[in-house]
């Protein structure tokens, strides 16, 4: 049968043919050489040819309290990040879908999208200037008499700068979802008796939760790998599990064990993702029930 | 639709967040007209900056080698990556899904863990950091994003005229020239303008790849931006949000819809929900 299916789609299938070995050979070896390399002790950077396997890594990492202190801080600073971008992105992705004009939409979406455009070191950058002591924002607030320290290089600092960047992704997501919405549908629940805050509740929210989640999905998972930003703006106690698996590879060189390192966090994040498809899932559900 | 008041709020909070979004970017431009370094005032007009970008920065160079090489990777993902998204029409929908999900893989892994991995590879097969290894590294990082971009015009074009063609006797690859390509022009393009701007943008990969004595404009302005204001890069900040303007404003004119590339899996969700 297998046979039957590639003669039917031989031809034209075989164009993919390039970019499967680039796949393969980029993206799922590389993954799978991480894992292998986590069982490895010698450094391949040293030369050594063929390094030996042991377990020193899995144990030193399991009982690196760093580790697990750094992995908790980077979910609960996606977390929080996550929330944040939430909380802006809902009423400003509902004010674009629902309430410009449908004309201007898409001028707006292109508002929303140009930060994208331009690089992410330069966001942090633009961010640093305004915050930096004797920085727009600061003498700005000096002027109105009010004395403030700079936020820069603080932890609040790192939350703030990725809050900036991963916020038009959460616009993006959550407008495509909302956009959806028909709205003669909201229209009928009010017109039939439901309060505003029902109508929310049982139509418009579970309607937005397939752009919420893949919204969630597209900041917490960067953001919890995240290590340029807290290097640049978190300051002496800013570092996050992404800094210390970069330590690893462009300071102590210590590759089999920055192997684990991130073995352990994609295994983590690749939990938290499942769930969130899960979620997915069930909401779809849940939605289409409901319609019937 | 809900009350006037509720949507006014809503409205408000639209503005909060552009201006959030927009404030430092036009700090920034400001600043690479203000003669005064670090702080805004006194504010003193001046192009000096610019002047410096162009003449003695070394900026420039790196600005130089980051677009010649983003171009090479894009030309590279734009072929593989139409190649890919023909064929991949005609997958059974239970491999393209499966295609898909692996295809998804590189835009879902963090960059970190991308460039990491890719330097153990590159390692072990001994070419290490290179020109090569970065070029490879970017491309697998940008191709997900042209191949999605293209089968998204397959997916909406009319393939009629195709068979039409072929009924009358045209041959595969003049099928394809003259009529499936002009039909994907517009997808082709699309994703070779988000390939060349990420592959231009992206530090992660390249700072993981980067041979020693090669400088990229990311890692050039990585290693800047640590020793704080560079008022040579405020001028190139300028430039390069101006030229994100016209790009946003060109890919829109292609019917690109960012929507429907981040929020793709709540797009094809949505399809079945319907």
């Amino acid at each position: 049968m297998n046979n039957r299916q590639k003669k039917n789609i031989q031809p034209t299938a075989l164009w993919t043919a390039p970019s499967i070995v680039m796949l393969l050979c980029l993206t799922v070896i590389p993954l799978l050489m991480l894992l292998v390399f986590s069982f490895m002790n010698h450094n391949i950077f040293a030369g050594q040819p063929w390094p030996g396997w042991t377990f020193d890594n899995i144990t030193r990492m399991v009982q690196s309290d760093t580790f697990w202190r750094l992995l908790g801080k980077s979910l609960l600073i996606a977390g929080v990040v996550t929330l944040i971008c939430i909380l802006a992105a809902y009423p400003a992705a509902w004010a674009i879908a629902k309430v410009v004009k449908p004309q201007n939409r898409s001028i707006f979406m292109m508002v929303v999208i140009l930060p994208f455009f331009t690089s992410q070191l330069l966001l942090i950058y633009a961010m640093m200037n305004l915050l930096q002591s004797g920085g727009l924002l600061l003498t700005m607030l000096e002027a109105l008499g009010i004395q403030a320290e700079t936020l820069l290089y603080t932890n609040k600092a790192t939350v703030l700068v990725l809050t900036y960047e991963y916020l038009p992704y959460m616009i993006l997501c959550l407008y495509s979802s909302l956009e959806g919405i028909g709205d003669n549908l909201i229209q009928a629940s009010l017109t039939l008796g439901a309060s505003k805050w029902k109508t929310f509740t049982n139509i418009v929210f579970p309607m937005s939760v397939p752009g919420l989640l893949s919204g969630i999905l597209l900041v917490f998972v960067p953001v919890a790998g995240s290590f340029m930003e807290p290097g640049l703006v978190g300051g002496a106690n800013g570092a996050m599990v992404g800094s210390m698996i970069d330590t690893q590879y462009s300071g102590s060189l210590n590759m089999g064990y920055g192997a684990a390192l991130s073995c352990t966090l994609l295994i983590v994040l690749s939990i938290i993702m499942g769930l969130t498809r899960l979620a997915t899932a069930r909401a779809q559900r849940s939605i289409g029930g409901d319609m019937e | 639709m809900k009350s006037k008041g509720f949507n006014a709020v809503m409205l408000a909070c639209l503005w909060v967040v552009l201006a959030f979004m927009y404030i430092p970017i036009i700090a920034i431009i400001g600043m690479s007209f203000n003669a005064t370094p670090y702080g805004m005032f006194p504010y003193v007009f001046t192009t000096d900056w610019y002047e410096t970008l162009f003449t003695t920065s070394n900026l420039l160079p790196a600005c130089w080698y980051s677009l010649k090489f983003a171009f090479a990777v894009t030309l590279a993902a734009v072929v593989i990556g139409t190649m890919t998204a023909f064929g991949l029409q005609a997958y059974a929908p239970k491999w393209a899904n499966r295609f898909h999900f692996v295809l998804q893989l590189p835009i879902i892994i963090p960059w970190l863990v991308t460039g990491i991995s890719l330097l153990l590879l590159f390692s072990f097969l001994g070419s290490g950091r290179s020109v090569l290894s970065m070029f490879l590294g970017n491309l697998i990082v940008v191709l997900p994003y042209v191949v999605l971009l293209v089968n998204g015009r397959f997916l909406s074009m009319d393939r009629t005229p195709e068979a039409a063609a072929r009924l009358l006797g045209a041959r595969p690859a003049r099928v394809f020239f003259d009529i499936t390509l002009p039909a994907i022009a517009p997808g082709v393009l699309a994703g070779g303008i988000m390939a060349m701007i990420m592959c231009f943008n992206n530090f992660v990969v390249q700072y993981y790849l980067i041979p020693i004595g090669v400088q990229t404009l990311p890692t050039l302005v990585f290693t800047r931006i640590r020793s704080g204001y560079q008022a040579d890069l405020n001028a190139l900040s300028a430039i390069i949000v101006l030229v994100s303007v016209v790009v946003v404003i060109l890919l829109s004119k292609l019917g690109f819809s960012a929507g429907g590339l981040f929020g793709m899996s709540s797009g094809t969700q949505s399809k079945k929900g319907e």
